[in-house]
């Protein structure tokens, strides 16, 4: 028994209150994860409990990325791969979202584009890669076709669903408020999907710098996909293990640019899920 | 527009609702949501419609709201409305929009009636002023309790300024207290503009409390069982109406027609 008299008294937790963290220090820990993740791996590989050979400490693998900076045209092949991968995304997901909404919100173009949806979407998308070359001819184009096959289904699918399951008290509303039929698809359509659309968004830049990877493995002789791969064929993993960080750090910026961009689209969706 | 025989309308205005009915062409048989339904509301008038889940009065509502087109009857509206809007409807809670702040919710039949800005700024704010949402004008709907939403909710059909005002079960979702502080700030607002109100509730306190008249509507298919009269003084304060013995017996009287509906819904 922690109070011998008997008497138990709730009290307010003194000085400052428990609770959820102020966003600076939300922030400050998610800085901290990955740096603790690398001091780890520092470590680790320091003391030989990894095989440096195969994974490289982080302060050598930087070392790396200097050097190819310097030497090997690091920042070019860097920067070739974010223009394929940006291009694919647009080129995917701006078409993908039109049909898509469309889809949703007609249905007599539902019931005929869908079985084709349903036929191509599982298609494992590498294995069109032939058939797109034959096709498109072995240029960068069919490069950007098979990064954008995978935001174009993605935004396709989200949107159609996203608007199928628009709340119909939303449309009933603008209705009875006097909103004219063809303004609907601004005052209600359109904001009611716009979450689900940023969340495909965040699933599409995953799949659109998989695809450019992809597709800088097999084809291309530039891009940072080229030089992992190549890296790999000649067994200097430092220099693969240099490209893959490079990427990483690529999509981890994408990923945080449009995180800030849903924030700043859907301001509703930030305060909603404190 | 008025018939030849329609003396009924032209001696008084409101809203007269002859012989509607209602029947949904559904599988694996058609359902008839309302059975004829004959009914006369006058301008400035309150009246609550109560019925056991199911019979139809949302039907009824939305028919009025145009929203629905009814199977048979018409609906005339003898009401002037100039260059008001001739009705809006108050939904339930989930028809605020989340996308649009508080203003801008309450704004919204002003905004899409072509008002300018400033002017609709305006108008919204002070509904919302007097709906106590004062300095939650660029709210968000999530972040406002649900007793808020609600407000910001009846604040846009109210800015609207219609001349009739339908209403879904707006407090359906709210706890006890809260839907008693809301059916007073109504009542409030209601008595200062005394537009007419057509306002379906599963709860009996609540029309009692707010209606002139309470028209009870029977199980499926819905038909008109039975209008009361409210007859107590105006203005009513929501929070202490409840102990009087006159809103008791009233309430008695309603619940005794109203039981047998429940019971056959039930036993369905």
């Amino acid at each position: 028994m922690a109070n011998p008299s008997g008497n138990s008294t709730i009290r307010p937790p003194q000085g400052k209150t428990k609770g959820r963290p102020s966003r600076s220090r939300e922030l400050a820990i998610s800085f901290a994860s990955p740096i603790i993740l690398f001091v780890l791996w520092e470590i680790a590989a320091r003391t030989n409990f990894i095989d440096r050979r195969i994974l490289p400490a982080p302060t050598v693998v930087a070392a790396t990325i200097w050097d190819m900076i310097k030497n090997d045209d690091l920042l070019r092949h860097t920067g070739i791969t974010t223009a394929r991968f940006l291009v694919g995304m647009i080129v995917g997901t701006i078409p993908g979202v039109l049909l898509g909404m469309t889809m949703g919100l007609f249905r007599p173009v539902r019931v005929i584009l869908n079985p084709l949806v349903a036929i191509l979407y599982p298609i494992p998308r590498i294995a069109l890669f032939p058939l797109v070359l034959i096709l498109v001819g072995l240029n960068e184009t069919s490069n950007i076709t098979m990064i954008a096959i995978g935001p174009f289904f993605t935004m396709l699918i989200t949107a159609m669903a996203a608007v199928i399951n628009v709340e119909p008290i939303y449309r009933d509303v603008a209705k009875n408020f006097g909103v004219k039929p063809r303004h609907l698809y601004f005052t209600v359509t359109l904001p009611a999907v716009l979450p689900a659309l940023m969340a495909g968004g965040l699933v599409s830049l995953g799949l659109a710098l998989l695809g450019t990877v992809a597709v800088e493995f097999l084809v291309s002789t530039e891009g940072l996909g080229y030089i992992i791969w190549n890296s790999w064929q000649v067994l200097s993993l430092s220099r693969s293990m240099a490209g893959l960080v490079v990427g990483a750090l690529l999509g981890a910026a994408c990923y945080l640019l449009m995180d800030w961009l849903e924030r700043w689209i859907t301001p509703w969706q930030r305060t909603a899920k404190r | 527009m008025d018939g030849p025989g329609n003396v009924l309308a032209r001696t008084r205005a409101g809203i007269a609702i002859k012989g509607i009915a209602k029947t949904f062409d559904v599988r694996p048989e058609p359902v008839r949501a309302l059975e004829r339904i004959d009914l006369f509301v006058t301008e400035g008038e309150f009246l609550c419609i109560v019925g056991p889940s199911g019979c139809g009065k949302t039907t009824l509502l939305r028919i009025l709201a145009g929203l629905e087109t009814p199977s048979e009857g018409t609906i005339d509206f003898s009401i002037k409305h100039d260059d008001r809007p001739l009705q809006s409807m108050v939904f339930q809670e989930q028809g605020v929009f989340p996308w649009l702040t508080a203003i801008d919710n309450a704004a919204f039949g002003l905004q899409a009636r072509g008002v300018p800005w400033a002017d609709r700024q305006e108008r919204a704010r002070a509904m919302l002023g007097k709906l106590g949402l004062k300095g939650f004008e660029k709210t968000y709907p999530r972040q406002l309790s649900g007793g808020m939403r609600q407000r910001v909710n009846l604040a846009r059909a109210f800015a609207n300024d219609p001349a009739i005002l339908l209403m879904d079960e707006p407090l359906g979702s709210l706890d006890e207290q809260t839907k008693m502080l809301v059916q007073d700030d109504l009542l409030k607002l209601w008595e200062e503009s005394r537009k007419t109100v057509i306002f379906i509730t599963h709860s009996l306190d609540e029309a009692v409390v707010l209606g002139d008249r309470v028209a009870v509507m029977s199980h499926r298919p819905g038909h008109l069982k039975a209008i009361f009269d409210v007859k107590l003084p105006r203005p009513r304060n929501a929070l202490e109406l409840r102990n009087n013995p006159a809103f008791i017996e009233i309430r008695r009287l309603i619940w005794d027609s109203l039981r047998e509906e429940v019971l056959r819904a039930r036993g369905e």
